[in-house]
């Protein structure tokens, strides 16, 4: 960073905060904290206490590891959702999307990651424990791996599979269609067997 | 083939991926003409590009490579082999992810190694074709011997006699089977029994497929797996991570999974940091 010793400290630490930021460069670090200078200190106090409060009143659902404000979370309280049903996602994010879809009324389990062999990121790093504790239970039929369809989305489905598929829990993977828009002749086998094997009657 | 045109074409399996950015990722190619490298592949996350699925780790693919100011970048890529069935089961997966991290970790950019990829390819398919960790041992057997670091197995590593049928000590800082006079010379090691040893000799012979038709009880197998690990890991600076992913794996099968009540949830669920 080209932050030379002339400039305050302040700004100095704050310029390197955003740029710790994903997809903030050292040049919109720079403009990011120069623009903090210029606003009011409300504007600011008020960026400074969303920060806190991100930290300090968000956790994770005890029950489906999903952020949330109050535990259990609106999902696992929701009584009319279907409680026999579990889709695993790798994100938070995840869930927000497949709710816009709505075709679905069951409860969610939030990995907070994936199995990733090339990074060294095994199953002690992510939330797969909580999912058995739950199926200790016996309320929870299926479980759905809505894992991402890339290696490590797959070797997470195919773990969460050999761990509890014996135990006579259902596991399906979301079935996968052709990317809308994609051209046949452009798809690669992978993705077009996924899509032959997902088919449904229509 | 290194003329600096501005562009160039060559086939290559996958080793590695990260993703950057929105919807990019930086790959890292183990290629036939170019050795191996990175390059950028531009909104490959997309649903809708066209390179999707035919830059996943572990896929042989043919690409097309446009050179950049820093990083290359991937403006064609059509798969050759997907090795859909090596991907569908998570033991040779596994296998297969630590042969890539191995070639990754005993080659260096840009450098054409035909001997490690075509031996790559040899063990992808056998693995794809259902080869068992016996090809994982023949990866390593083979890596070593191309990248001169050939296990000694006719002879003592140390003061070079031959050695007599019966166990003997095998060391990796040696570099291979040590006689008894030079045991103490040896600063570690583990001793090896002579199937096994009679197993690592033929592999050096063999073809793949002639390879993992031997039949071995888990005990040879293990024999195996930790004599080839000795032998790999002096080469190495630090740790695989697939190696830490894989005893993860191990530690976690440990765990009673849905028999008992030993598994406790996390009291104040903090929100994890990233990975
Ligand atoms: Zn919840
Ligand atoms: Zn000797």
């Amino acid at each position: 960073m080209a932050e030379g010793s002339s400039t305050p400290e302040p700004i100095q630490r704050l310029v390197e905060s955003f740029h710790r930021l994903p997809g903030i460069g050292p040049k919109s670090a720079q403009r990011l904290a120069y623009h903090i200078l210029r606003t009011t200190e409300q504007e600011a106090s008020a960026l400074a206490q969303a920060i806190l409060d991100v930290k300090q009143r968000i956790r994770l659902c005890s029950q489906c590891m999903n952020i949330t404000e109050s535990d259990p979370c609106g999902y696992c309280r929701d009584e009319r959702r279907d409680r026999s049903v579990v889709c695993v996602v790798e994100q938070p994010l995840d869930v927000l999307a497949i709710e816009r879809s709505g075709g679905y009324r069951g409860l969610y389990h939030v990995l907070h990651g994936v199995l990733s062999p090339m990074d060294g990121i095994g199953p002690e790093h992510i939330h797969i424990r909580e999912l058995v504790v739950r199926l200790q239970a016996g309320e929870i039929q299926e479980v759905i791996m809505a894992t991402n369809p890339s290696l490590e989305g797959e070797a997470t489905a195919m773990y969460v599979q050999r761990l509890i598929g014996p135990a006579g829990v259902k596991v399906t993977r979301l079935a996968r269609g052709l990317p809308s828009g994609a051209d046949l002749e452009y798809t690669d086998d992978v993705t077009l067997a996924r899509a032959l094997e997902g088919r449904q009657e229509v | 083939m290194t003329d600096r045109s501005r562009s160039y074409s060559t086939e290559g399996i996958v080793l590695r991926r990260r993703n950057i950015g929105e919807a990019d990722s930086i790959l890292t190619l183990f290629s036939l003409h170019e050795g191996k490298f990175d390059a950028v592949a531009r909104g490959v996350r997309k649903a809708k590009s066209r390179m999707r699925g035919h830059l996943e780790p572990l896929t042989r693919v043919q690409v097309h490579v446009a050179r950049g100011r820093s990083l290359d970048v991937f403006t064609q890529a059509e798969t050759i082999e997907a090795h859909r069935a090596l991907k569908a089961d998570l033991e040779r997966m596994n296998l297969a992810l630590y042969c890539a991290e191995l070639a990754d970790r005993f080659t260096i950019d840009r450098v054409e190694q035909r001997p490690i990829y075509e031996l790559l390819v040899d063990v992808f398919h056998a693995l794809d074709g259902g080869a068992s960790a016996q090809a994982a041992r023949y990866f390593e057997l083979h890596l070593l011997a191309i990248t001169g670091y050939e296990a000694q197995l006719d002879a003592c590593a140390i003061c070079r006699q031959k050695l007599p049928e019966e166990e003997t000590l095998i060391s990796g800082p040696a570099g291979g089977l040590v006689c008894r006079v030079c045991r103490p010379a040896a600063s570690s090691g583990r001793i090896l029994s002579v199937r096994a040893i009679k197993v690592l000799r033929y592999g050096r012979t063999a073809t793949i497929d002639q390879f993992d038709s031997l039949r071995l009880d888990d005990a040879l197998e293990h024999e195996l797996r930790a004599a080839l690990g000795d032998l790999v890991r002096p080469v190495l600076d630090r740790e695989l991570n697939t190696t830490r992913y894989m005893d993860a794996l191990e530690r976690a099968d440990r765990i009673p999974a849905l028999s008992a009540n030993h598994v406790q949830s996390d009291q104040s669920n903090p929100v994890p940091p990233e990975p």
